[in-house]
């Protein structure tokens, strides 16, 4: 399955899925040291995003959520790269701070077939993203 | 890139000026490419947050590492929101000295760069007046919406990091609050109730933003606005909302020349919607430990008020009282001889930092009493405390004797 995004912060690169519902504050949600998702009331609490592409729907609450995405790099536990529904600031500004690709505004309803586990490959020159669904 | 980039910014992009520069020029140019901007436009100052060490945490000191490879200043008057604890009496607000070094770190390297350390969510209330009109680009959410709302000076909501892009650049994008059209409201709020005292402003901010977040509302019905309703108003309409720019008919300057022909929606704000934000910020039974005032920094007028009120009552036993605001008030001639006197009645006034950004507030108290209802709603998440909205006069009412 191919679905059609727009880059933000370029890149290409694949690898595994993990999907949050809802959207995230990088501020307060997520270990800067570990990568891990610390919001107990996040439906992907006690994940890590080390190495995953990320896909969420937006970023949300304090814009310095951005240095938070830089520190996931530095201490070598970020994403992949950021699939969001919208990119917002918090976001833009993390991804390009960090070089962690980021493509946004994909052009069908990723959300209702993307889980955790897919594997999808990201090509921002080709402004593609490809979705391999997880073996059951 | 889709946006018109002048000669001299397409260098300061391709990295011709510096790694700092062009990932200050990158940051700004994308944000801008996600919105349509068609162009960058020079802004004439900047307010930049991102200071306190308890919200940036260890990953800004790896960001400054980033920035300090070149020796970058700020290109415009920048000043910088406020830390996690007052710079001289740190110690008396139980600060750890491993926090202290790191704050003392952190302002440092903003100073580096050639931004005053201001330390103050309010740049407004001490000399730093945007005009009508001017380009902006401030982070800080309750002086954005003042430098827009009550000012009719033009900035987006900016991030941390974008903030400072455009500090260490002197540009922005010019897209958003930046464009006229942008700027008209979307919701009619007839105010029915009366708005007496500060809280009742803050109450009024707190229910629009939640349930029109985003939206510009238009105030008519409001009598009166001084600097002190409106900060306020804007820092309630930013924490529950993230609402940016606010109008009030005949009250705020650029009431008379917006397009109200496209409101979607006309509502009323009563009496009984201002009790639901009282009640809703009504949550501890006894035994309050802490009244925490100033959010935003208090003014002048906002100390010598509570002054006033105070006149020869001392503080109850048991709760203590705490002002924050910035050095710059905290040191003027007028609210210097104000200060012995609070002190003598138990009564303490922090600069630099403030409730929301300093850890000995949610850290070493458990029931909060404020008249502000963004303070109410950052310190209220963390599940430890619990917070009570009051207005001021009964504040001082029922903690003193």
């Amino acid at each position: 399955m191919e679905i059609g995004i727009r880059p933000i912060v370029e890149g290409k690169v694949t690898g595994s899925v993990l999907f949050s519902p809802s959207p995230i504050s990088f501020l307060g949600d997520v270990d800067s040291e570990t990568g891990k998702i610390i919001d107990s009331e996040s439906p992907i609490y006690g994940r890590n995003l080390k190495d995953t592409i990320f896909v969420f729907p937006r970023g949300r609450g304090s814009t310095v959520g951005s240095y938070i995405i830089y520190g996931l790099k530095v201490n070598n536990v970020s994403p992949l790269a950021l699939v969001a529904e919208e990119a917002e600031t918090i976001v833009i500004a993390g991804a390009i701070l960090a070089d962690i690709p980021l493509v946004d505004l994909p052009d069908k309803d990723l959300f209702s077939m993307i889980e955790t586990g897919d594997t999808i490959t990201i090509d921002t020159s080709e402004r593609t993203l490809k979705i391999q669904k997880r073996k059951k | 890139m889709i946006m018109f980039l002048t000669k001299d910014q397409e260098e300061m992009l391709s990295g011709m000026k510096g790694e700092a520069i062009a990932k200050s020029m990158e940051l700004i140019v994308k944000i801008g490419d996600v919105y349509n901007a068609e162009q960058l436009i020079p802004i004439k100052n900047a307010q930049v947050a991102g200071v306190s060490y308890l919200t940036v945490g260890e990953p800004i000191f790896s960001f400054f590492e980033l920035f300090s490879k070149d020796a970058v200043k700020v290109k415009v008057p920048t000043w910088l929101n406020p830390a996690g604890m007052d710079m001289e009496k740190w110690r008396e607000m139980k600060i750890s000295e491993d926090f202290a070094e790191k704050q003392f770190r952190i302002v440092k390297f903003y100073e580096g760069l050639g931004i005053k350390p201001t330390l103050t969510c309010a740049p407004y209330l001490i000399g730093h007046t945007p005009s009508y009109g001017d380009h902006l680009a401030w982070s800080e959410s309750s002086a954005v919406s003042m430098a827009n709302s009550f000012y009719g000076a033009r900035t987006n909501r900016e991030g941390a990091p974008s903030s400072l892009a455009s500090a260490i650049t002197g540009l922005t994008a010019n897209y958003g609050l930046h464009i006229t059209e942008n700027r008209n409201p979307r919701i009619l709020v007839n105010v029915k109730a009366n708005l007496e005292g500060f809280s009742d402003y803050s109450a009024l901010g707190y229910w629009y933003g939640k349930k029109f977040h985003g939206l510009i509302p238009y105030f008519v019905n409001i009598q009166k606005l001084n600097i002190n309703e409106a900060k306020m108003l804007a820092a309630a309409l930013a924490a529950s909302g993230s609402v940016a720019l606010y109008h009030v008919k005949g009250l705020t300057p650029e009431s008379k020349s917006i397009d109200i022909e496209n409101i979607e929606e006309k509502i009323e704000f009563t009496e009984s919607n201002k009790t639901e934000v009282y009640n809703y910020f009504n949550q501890i039974n006894e035994g309050a430990d802490l009244v925490a005032i100033g959010c935003p920094h208090a003014s002048y007028e906002d100390i010598k008020y509570i002054f006033d009120t105070l006149q020869s009552r001392q503080m109850k036993k048991g709760i203590e009282f705490w002002i924050f605001t910035s050095s710059k008030t905290k040191t003027s001639v007028d609210t210097d001889s104000l200060l012995t006197s609070l002190k003598s009645r138990g009564i303490k006034v922090y600069a630099d930092t403030c409730m929301v950004v300093s850890p000995s507030v949610g850290g070493n108290f458990r029931n909060i009493i404020t008249n502000s209802t963004k303070a109410a709603h950052y310190l209220g998440r963390a599940k430890t405390t619990m917070v009570n909205l009051q207005s001021l006069d009964s504040i001082m009412k029922e903690v003193t004797e």
